[in-house]
Formats: C-alpha cells, sequence, structure tokens
C-alpha cells in the first residue's frame, strides 16, 4: 500500500467513522457553498431577468430606414440577424398610414404590426379585449373608441386612398419641375386621369389627359380639345373651373382662392369631365404615389388598447392587412427590445449601420441608462452578500474545526508521539478540510441552483439558465474556503505537545 | 554497549526539580525497569527518554549521539525512527482498526505494508480481530495491538509507560510474555511502572524518589 493510498484511507475514515461532528462542518460548508452558488447565479443571472423587467418598458432599440432606401421586412430580417437571437426579446415592424373612416370623414393613423412581436417589445400594453389574431381584425387605441363609440366586436369600414391622404402632400409635390399625376372622377362616376409637368417656377408646362373612359366625342374632349387644355399651361395649382362653386368630389377645391388666374373654363358639354381634370390635377401628387390602388375594407374591432400615451389615437392591424389595404410592402420603423448593456446595444447598432441594409438603428437611452444604474446596485448588493455569507461559513467551518482539533488533542498527540512531522498532522488536517469541502461543494452546489431556482421564480417569476461552469467554480471555491478555515485549527493541531499521550495526563 | 545513556541530568520547572542530576544507562539489548511513586521523576524521565522533552541540564546519549540539544522536529525522526512507545491508556486512533491502527505507525516511519502489519497482529495473537475497531476490542486486546504497533519498524528500543497498568492479570501476563519474546530477540525495552510484579520481569529496576536514583535492584531471578 502506498503512503498515499493510507493517507486517504485515514482521511475517510475519519471523516466516514465519525460522522456527527463531521456532518456539522459538512453542513456548514454545504450551507454556505448554496448560498454562495445560489447568489452567483442569480447574480449572473440578474442582469437578463432584470434585462426582461426593464424589457417590459418598452423597445430599447429603433431601427428605420436611413433615409435613401426603404425598409422592408427582407431588410428587417438581415438586421435583425446582427443581434445575437438569444439576446433579442422581441422585434416589431410598423407600417404607418393614414387611414380613411368614410362613415364618419375622418381620418386616424394606422398601424401595421406584427402583435406576437408586440407583446414582447410594449408588454405595457393593455389590451381590452384581444389582439388581432385573423385577417381584418383591428385594435383601435382607447381615444378613437371614444371618439367614434367603438366597442370590442363593432365593424369599421377603413380606406386608403393615396389621392386623398396626400391632399395635403400634394402640395409638398408641387416643386417645380415635378411631375404630377392625378385621377378624378368623372362623368357616372368613371374616373380618369390627368398628367401634368411643371416648370422652374412651379407653373404648369405641359399637360396630358387620358379622357378615353369618358363618353366619346363628349367628355373625351377633355383629353384633346387644345383650347381647353392650352388654357392650364403657365397656371399653378390648384385650379377652379370658372363659374363652378367650391370644389367638389374628392378634390379639396375649395382651397383655391377666387382668382382668375386659377380658373379654367370648361368644355362645352362635358363640364363633369372637366371639373374631373380639374379635381384630378388639385389632388395631383408625384406620380410613384399616384399609382397607388384604392382600397376600403371592413375590420372587427377585438379590442381597445390603453397605454396612457399617443398609441390611443392609432388603429393597429396586422401588417398583412395593411400591406393588402396599401398595396406597400414598406415598413416604416422597428422597436426592438434587446436583453443587452449600453455597451452592448451600441455595438449592435453599428453592425447594423454598417451592413448596408440602408438601416440605422438608434438606442432608447432613457431606458437603458436606468437600467444600468439599478443593475449595477443590484449586483453590488449581492456580491456584498455573498462575501458576508462567505465570511460566515468561513467562521462555522473554522469554529467546527476547532473543536474537532480540541476533540482529537489525544490522538494527535499520539500521531506525533509515533513519529508524524508538524509537516503530516498539517496534511491530514488540511485534507480532511479539502475532502470536506469539495463533498460540500457538490452539495452546495446542487442545492445552490435550486435555490437559485426558487429566489429566481419567486422574486422574477421567471427560471434560471443553469451555468455549467458554476458547479466546478462552487466546488473549488468550497474547497478554497474550507482550506483557509483550517488554517487556524491546523496551527492549534501542530502545537500539540506528543507527551500527553503518556501517563493520562 | 550503552544504547542509552543518561548523563548528569536535570529538569527544572521554575522551582521543582522533576529531576535531579541522574545518570543511567541502559545497554543493548537489556530489559530495565523505572519505578518510583508518583511525583518521583518518572513522567519527566520518561518524556526526555522518549525524545518528547530536552533536560535543563546533561546530556541524552541514544546510540552514542547526543540528543538533548536536538530541535524538536530532530527529536521527532529520531523517535519515530529509534522508539517504539506503549502506553498505560493503549491511545488507539478510534476510527482506525486494529490494522490499520498498526499502519499509522508504518506510515509515519516508511511505507504502510498490510501483510506486514497483519504479521505484527498475529506476533500478539490477534490476526482474527485485525478488522476490529478499538471499540471492539478489549483492553488487553488493544494493548496488544499497540505492542505490535510499537514492534512493526523494529525499533532499537521500545518504551512502555504502565503497559500493564490497565489490564487484568490475565491480560498483563500475556503482555509481559510479548515482552520476554521481544527481549529474546534482542529488543532493548524499558518500563515505567509502579507495579513490582512487572518491575520484577526485568532485568534491572532503577527506583526514581525526588526526582534522584534512589537505587539500582538486579533481579536475580530473571529468566528462571
Amino acid at each position: 500500500m502506498t503512503k498515499r493510498k493510507m493517507f486517504l484511507r485515514m482521511i475517510t475514515a475519519s471523516l466516514l467513522r465519525r460522522r456527527s461532528r463531521m456532518l456539522i462542518a459538512l453542513l456548514s460548508i454545504a450551507v454556505g457553498a448554496t448560498i454562495l452558488s445560489g447568489l452567483v447565479t442569480i447574480y449572473y443571472d440578474v442582469p437578463r431577468q432584470m434585462g426582461a423587467q426593464f424589457r417590459s418598458y418598452g423597445a430599447n432599440m429603433i431601427l428605420l430606414a436611413d433615409g435613401k432606401t426603404e425598409m422592408t421586412s427582407e431588410s428587417l430580417e438581415k438586421a435583425l440577424g446582427l443581434i445575437p437571437e438569444s439576446e433579442l426579446v422581441g422585434a416589431a415592424p410598423y407600417r404607418y398610414v393614414r387611414l380613411d373612416m368614410p362613415s364618419r370623414q375622418q381620418s386616424f393613423t394606422g398601424a401595421g404590426t406584427d402583435f406576437e412581436q408586440v407583446l414582447k417589445t410594449s408588454p405595457y400594453f393593455s389590451v381590452e379585449g384581444e389582439y388581432p389574431v385573423n385577417a381584418r381584425e383591428i385594435l383601435i387605441g382607447r381615444e378613437i373608441a371614444e371618439t367614434i363609440g367603438a366597442k370590442t366586436g363593432s365593424s369599421l369600414e377603413l380606406s386608403y386612398k393615396p389621392a386623398a391622404v396626400i391632399s395635403e402632400n400634394a402640395e409638398q409635390d408641387r416643386h417645380s419641375g415635378a411631375s404630377l399625376s392625378g385621377s378624378a372622377e368623372g362623368f357616372n362616376k368613371v374616373p380618369l386621369t390627368a398628367n401634368v409637368e411643371l416648370d422652374e417656377e412651379g407653373r404648369i408646362a405641359s399637360i396630358e389627359v387620358d379622357a378615353s373612359s369618358q363618353t366619346p366625342g363628349i367628355g373625351s374632349m377633355v383629353g384633346t380639345d387644345k383650347a381647353f387644355l392650352d388654357q392650364f399651361i403657365g397656371k399653378t395649382l390648384p385650379l377652379r373651373l370658372s363659374g363652378s362653386g367650391s370644389g367638389s368630389g374628392e378634390s379639396e377645391g375649395g382651397d383655391s382662392e377666387d382668382n382668375p388666374a386659377q380658373e379654367v373654363d370648361a368644355v362645352t358639354g362635358a363640364t363633369v369631365s372637366s371639373q374631373a381634370v380639374v379635381d384630378a390635377l388639385n389632388s395631383a401628387v408625384s406620380s410613384e404615389k399616384a399609382a397607388a390602388i384604392e382600397n376600403t375594407e371592413h375590420f372587427t374591432v377585438t379590442g381597445i388598447l390603453s397605454t396612457g400615451g399617443e398609441e390611443e389615437s392609432y388603429i393597429y392591424m396586422t401588417l398583412k392587412d395593411l400591406q393588402r389595404l396599401t398595396g406597400e410592402e414598406t415598413l416604416d420603423v422597428a422597436e426592438l427590445s434587446v436583453s443587452a448593456d449600453a455597451e452592448e446595444l451600441e455595438q449592435y447598432a453599428g453592425a447594423v449601420a454598417e451592413s448596408n441594409l440602408g438601416i440605422t438603428a438608434r438606442l432608447v437611452k432613457r431606458v437603458t441608462r436606468s437600467e444600468a444604474s439599478v443593475l449595477g446596485k443590484l449586483q453590488a448588493l449581492v456580491f456584498l452578500v455573498t462575501v458576508v455569507v462567505l465570511l460566515l461559513t468561513m467562521i462555522c467551518v473554522s469554529t467546527t474545526m476547532m473543536a474537532v482539533v480540541s476533540e482529537r488533542r489525544r490522538e494527535i498527540g499520539l500521531r506525533k508521539a509515533l513519529g508524524a512531522s508538524d509537516q503530516s498532522i498539517r496534511k491530514e488536517f488540511l485534507g480532511e478540510g479539502v475532502f470536506l469541502g469539495g463533498l460540500g461543494g457538490i452539495l452546495g452546489g446542487i442545492l445552490g441552483f435550486v435555490f437559485a431556482q426558487v429566489v429566481s421564480v419567486n422574486v422574477f417569476g421567471s427560471s434560471i439558465t443553469l451555468q455549467p461552469l458554476l458547479l466546478p467554480i462552487t466546488i473549488l471555491a468550497s474547497i478554497a474556503i474550507a482550506a483557509l478555515s483550517c488554517q487556524l485549527p491546523i496551527r492549534r493541531a501542530v502545537a500539540i505537545d506528543p507527551a500527553i499521550v503518556l501517563k493520562g495526563e | 554497549m550503552a544504547l542509552l545513556e543518561l548523563k548528569n541530568i536535570s529538569k527544572i520547572y521554575g522551582d521543582l526539580k522533576a529531576l535531579d542530576n541522574v545518570s543511567i544507562k541502559v545497554d543493548k539489548g537489556e530489559w530495565v525497569a523505572i519505578m518510583g511513586p508518583s511525583g518521583s521523576g518518572k513522567s519527566t524521565m520518561m518524556n526526555i527518554i522518549g525524545c518528547m522533552d530536552k533536560p535543563s541540564m546533561g546530556e541524552v546519549l541514544l546510540d552514542g549521539v547526543d540528543i538533548s540539544k536536538e530541535s524538536q522536529k530532530k527529536l521527532t525522526d529520531i523517535r519515530r525512527d529509534k522508539i517504539g512507545l506503549i502506553f498505560q491508556q493503549f491511545h488507539m486512533v478510534t476510527y482506525l482498526t486494529a490494522v490499520e491502527n498498526v499502519m499509522v505507525s508504518q506510515y509515519y516511519h516508511s511505507m504502510p505494508d498490510e501483510e506486514e502489519a497483519l504479521e505484527a497482529l498475529g506476533r500478539v495473537g490477534l490476526r482474527e480481530r485485525a478488522k476490529h475497531l478499538p471499540s471492539q476490542l478489549s483492553g488487553g486486546e488493544q494493548q496488544r495491538v499497540c505492542v505490535a504497533r510499537a514492534l512493526i519498524n523494529h525499533p532499537e528500543l521500545i518504551l512502555a509507560d504502565e503497559p500493564t497498568g490497565n489490564l487484568d492479570e490475565a491480560n498483563e501476563n500475556i503482555v509481559l510474555d510479548l515482552f520476554r519474546q521481544l527481549h529474546n530477540e534482542g529488543t532493548t525495552l524499558i518500563v515505567v511502572t509502579h507495579d513490582p510484579e512487572v518491575a520484577e520481569a526485568a532485568q534491572r529496576t532503577i527506583v526514581l524518589e525526588h526526582g534522584r536514583v534512589a537505587r539500582e535492584v538486579i533481579n536475580e531471578n530473571f529468566g528462571k
């Protein structure tokens, strides 16, 4: 048998056959290790936990188109790919448009989004009823609900009309050199279209009217009658038909002042079509916009949204519904909730900017900053408690080992009488300490995970992730603590006089 | 040739002279008993011979080497290498079995060897009890284990402190028989006792009184 084997045999025998005392030491180490590993788990899990808590205050990162390229679902998807999946709590895309409610002749802001993601990025949304799930279901803000008297289950007609939407935009589009097009209902409500080009001064330089849909030889003349068309050249928008009242139909001709410079004469016998041309021009917007489809659909209100903020004046629907309604696929913004600290967020924002996806990322500073400060304080607290617990454990183990040494005085004296050097005595006690530390560490590591789990579930309401490195670290730390705690007792053991074994002194 | 020689040693604790200018000589292979009432200086002498204490004055020659000025560490080495100890109260490691207790001595001396330890137990008639814990052994058996432990490293000197003090007569005889065997094998034995019967088993008895050697008695019946 080797010396090492005998050493281990003595130590294990000491621990196994002298259970009661050793159990106390083991227990104190295990309790210490439990608290240690539990708190460390929480220490490392707190940022994640608290991150999730903070995420309930809303998005901490916003993605927008950079102004040159439009943002689409595809480019957003790619941008999100730059953020670690494990840290991305949610990403809600938004598209905002002006929606009309023909029944009330009112306009509201409509938002298309992904409600599953909204739940993650805006957990503070309080919905009375349900989030929309199916097509043609909408969530409306409380403010709107109160204005129009809508309730859950109400049916609303909403329409997206690019021309109307843009009446005000039309003015913006009337800049020099612009090419505009518009359409309006003519005779028998059949639409005609008109295109104009503006010169440097913003005056009409050329005009083209497609009136082929109008009554041939009568209404259709508005597209071919040179005298009629020539009147428009040199005039500025908006215009009105001489002799008529304020504008009618979809246009907002009423805007034009009573100014002969902005009047045109109708083609004889084709007043309605002539009016349509004027209306079309007044509502004309840049050509691409004009290409958009006008659409009206019925929606069912599934829920009323309360947030205390501007969201209460929005109408929310699924992105799919909005895209179908508008015929557009662009996104205005995406709100992201990312479980990361300010530094990491900056890093991700940088990565998104560098990716050339035409997307810029902005941080919501208010949220990230307060998050960092609260986390710092919490971690400092956990750290402090850990240090105190470690100290208490050391005191407890040290006291127990001290008792063990005085209980074994005679045995230590005997060993020394038999020729044990101070070194041997030191080694044996340290060996027992390390053994206890290791055993206590294993126990504590396991119990600590359970402890952290319980704390986490009760305090944070979510379970924790197991840190695989934590068990070996706990065991090593326990061994170190046990070894350190044994120093004083060992010193006392070494000082024992072997002569005590003689004569039953 | 003298294995152990105490030359004019004194041990002084404050005003008390526990040993007062004592000189004794023990030859190799000799069996000596040290007797005396309590307070006579027996224990102090035993401590000094056992390398657990140093005299205040005088020389201690063990195997011709003066050990009276050696460091504690050196004394431990000497004790481990040359001396086998037997105590009145047996002193076994309570959580180790009989054979393990013998092996502890081997462990500190050189290498634990279970076979050899079992043989030593066989010599004291306890091979069958090797796996028993001290609490499962009688007093006599425990002391026999201690004898086995003392002789396992083949020490030049076996120092026994009241080895039969806690034993009944039957067990006392067993232990004394073991001593006789050891003596016959040439082991030097120093037995501290207050029991005249035990002292009579030795070749020579040194009687201490008040820290001095009162007289020495040669046992003429020895070996008969």
